[in-house]
């Protein structure tokens, strides 16, 4: 077949080429952990089989190339399954996070809907088990065909079965419904061709991948970018095997991530800042003299802000288990351009550049005098792009800011998605002509180059900006999450009006009976990092906060929900006086 | 053996505070989860720990419907019971 130069040179142009390509691995596949422990392979080969099969299925109850299936399926081997089924078939999967909070189930649902409806969705294909949780939607959506579970989907096609249809590389591949911190969920659209560039670049360009001996251990949410791209998505196009074990068991006992690298020799993972924090935290001395890790040669970090200090402290506590702190791999990425943009050398570790806060606010990235400079931040290089991709620094006016000037970060090239589907107006507020007049995508984040590797500073719609002076809140809650009595996550930071100016407001989960105690303490600890008061601090019950999908705090709405009372009403609802105006804080 | 419901709670409210490392010892049955302050990724790694010291497993299609201490420890107490 003749290579099309709009397609990737080193892997297969479409995700179903890919499969089919591994049609006769039979000793290679996947692993997926149960949660009571058990595990159950599945080979290549019986995967490609069993997800044609699933297509069959979905052709048969009526669905063709094109058509939306929503998922929403927390096993990793159900959701892998038919995921690729629908796959095979050219229908669009649509994945959904299932439920599993301990607070109210309506939220839930309106998320459910919403996305249900935004991608006019046929079918909604979930579990005997989470069933219960998605079916109350049913009637909000008007399109839906109707509800399957996945115990129906495998019973009456046979094996053997599959579809005759054609997916080019254009095709749309999947939905990705973003957790966007700011707004609610958009689907951005991932055609096959996306999939194949990216895949090549962080599996093959990023990762320096070896199919002969390396093996991925995942515990990511698998509707979510960096757990399906990074570890389904991306091994099917470059032939890795992967253990799957679910979330769940991971937040349950963190230390089983590190047993499954220990006991399937895992070579390749990947976490946000916050798990290798958590279990650096949670591993007792002893578990830690049980584990040989010397296996693993990439340990990838993204998805949130990434701490030097955190992934630091967990290279000084895996020590002992031959943890190879050249494993650490800093990057940045997000669903609007599949998933991986920039990723650091590999063997190279956390490297990081110590700057000045004060300068940073006004818009350059100084070095400072020394490492634990007064006043000073450190940032980790999170690398450059991938070949065939670019990404440039620009200013309010769209113009190309040289290193160590901080702007908005754009990139482009054939990892870079069309677009939100159905949403052209959004689409068109975030892929805009660059310095250069072609499209680019604007990321919304801030960050700044060094000789080309990139820093990222914060997201540019939620800056503060007070007198002056930028605040990345990122910054702020960080320093917040460090306080006794509050925990990681449960903070957000924000700006609003008052009479013309614009000041800070911090909202924060904690217990009422601390409330007072605690108002201070982070008022103070704003004042002393920072120099900066602070309007007011609202201490909210927890759950209070809104969230994404990946449990981020959404800051524009908890904006919204200070400035329309509901923040406050939270407060009384508890029972606690807690006056709004008591904004005697500000230092 | 299966522990009685006062021992479940004074294993519930050492786990807590050891998890979450805040003082739990008066929470009761009728506490709300949302009110203990701990997130939903906290309250998972306390249900991990309460499993390994009850050797239960609670099924995660079980969780969503646990607002208050009392639901969760009902949850506990019925798979106690399957256990035994």
């Amino acid at each position: 077949m003749m290579h099309d130069p709009r397609d990737p040179k080193l892997v297969p142009p479409t995700l179903v080429e890919a499969v089919r390509a591994l049609r006769d691995r039979t000793d290679r596949g996947y692993v997926f952990v149960r949660q009571d422990g058990s595990e159950r392979f599945c080979s290549f080969r019986d995967l490609g089989i069993e997800a044609e099969r699933r297509a069959a299925d979905l052709y048969a109850r009526g669905l063709k190339k094109g058509d939306r299936l929503a998922i929403a399926v927390p096993d990793p081997d159900e959701f892998v399954l038919s995921f690729v089924g629908a796959v095979m078939g050219g229908i669009v999967p649509v994945p959904i996070s299932p439920q599993l909070s301990f607070k109210n189930i309506e939220g839930y649902h309106d998320t459910v809907a919403h996305i249900v409806n935004a991608s006019g969705a046929s079918l909604l294909l979930t579990t005997p088990a989470t069933r219960q949780y998605v079916e109350p939607i049913v009637p909000r959506a008007p399109q839906l065909r109707g509800l399957v579970t996945v115990d129906e989907l495998a019973k009456d096609t046979p094996a053997g079965s599959k579809v005759d249809v054609t997916i080019e590389p254009t095709d749309l591949a999947f939905l990705q419904f973003t957790s966007g911190s700011t707004s609610r969920p958009k689907g951005v659209m991932v055609t096959h061709r996306n999939l194949a560039w990216n895949s090549e670049s962080f599996m093959i360009h990023g990762l320096a991948k070896d199919s002969s001996f390396d093996k991925g251990v995942t515990w990511l949410p698998l509707f979510h970018d960096m757990g399906l791209i990074g570890f389904l998505i991306g091994t099917l196009f470059t032939d890795i095997p992967v253990v799957f074990m679910p979330t769940a068991s991971f937040v349950r006992n963190p230390r089983l991530w590190l047993d499954k690298i220990h006991q399937h020799r895992g070579t390749i993972t990947y976490a946000p800042n916050f798990a290798y924090g958590l279990v650096t935290k949670r591993l007792k001395d002893k578990d830690v003299a049980e584990l040989d890790l010397s296996c693993l040669r990439r340990a990838g970090c993204g998805a949130e802000p990434i701490q030097a200090k955190t992934l630091r402290e967990f290279a000084a506590k895996l020590a002992p288990a031959k943890f190879d702190p050249k494993a650490f791999l800093p990057s940045y990425g997000m669903a609007e351009a599949t998933l991986a943009i920039t990723f650091v050398p590999y063997d190279t570790g956390v490297r990081s550049d110590v700057i000045m806060k004060k300068d940073l606010e006004s818009g350059s990235a100084v070095p400072a005098p020394s490492a634990d400079a007064e006043g000073s931040q450190e940032l980790v290089n999170c690398g450059s792009p991938f070949p065939e991709h670019e990404i440039a620094i620009v200013d309010e006016n769209g113009n190309r800011l040289g290193d160590r000037q901080v702007g908005q970060i754009i990139t482009r090239g054939p990892s870079i998605t069309a677009g939100y589907f159905g949403e052209p107006e959004l689409t068109a507020e975030a892929w805009k002509p660059g310095p250069d007049g072609k499209i680019w995508l604007y990321t919304g984040d801030l960050g700044y180059t060094v000789d080309g590797e990139l820093f990222i500073c914060g997201r540019l719609k939620d800056m503060i900006i007070i007198r002056g002076r930028n605040f990345y809140p990122n910054d702020l809650e960080w320093v917040i999450s460090e306080l006794p009595g509050v925990r990681r996550g449960n903070v957000v930071a924000f700006g609003v009006d008052v009479d013309g100016e614009e000041q800070l407001v911090i909202a924060a989960e904690a217990f009422q009976s601390d409330a007072e105690a605690l108002k201070k303490t982070i008022a103070e600890a704003i004042n002393s990092n920072f120099s900066l008061s602070t309007h007011e601090v609202v201490i909210v019950p927890q759950g209070t906060l809104p969230r994404t999908s990946s449990g981020k705090p959404q800051r524009r709405k908890t904006r919204q929900m200070y400035l329309d009372g509901t923040l406050a009403r939270a407060r009384v609802v508890q029972g606690q006086e807690g006056k709004a105006e008591d904004a005697g804080l500000s230092a | 053996m299966p522990r009685s419901r006062s021992e479940l709670l004074d294993v519930f409210r050492a786990t807590a505070t050891e998890v979450a490392e805040k003082d739990f010892g008066s929470v009761g049955e009728s506490t709300a989860i949302a009110e203990l302050g701990i997130d939903s990724l906290g309250m998972l790694e306390i249900i991990g720990s309460l499993e390994r010291e009850l050797r239960i497993q609670i099924p995660d299609e079980c969780l969503a419907g646990i607002v208050t201490v009392k639901d969760l420890l009902n949850a506990v107490e019925s798979r106690q019971s399957m256990a035994s």
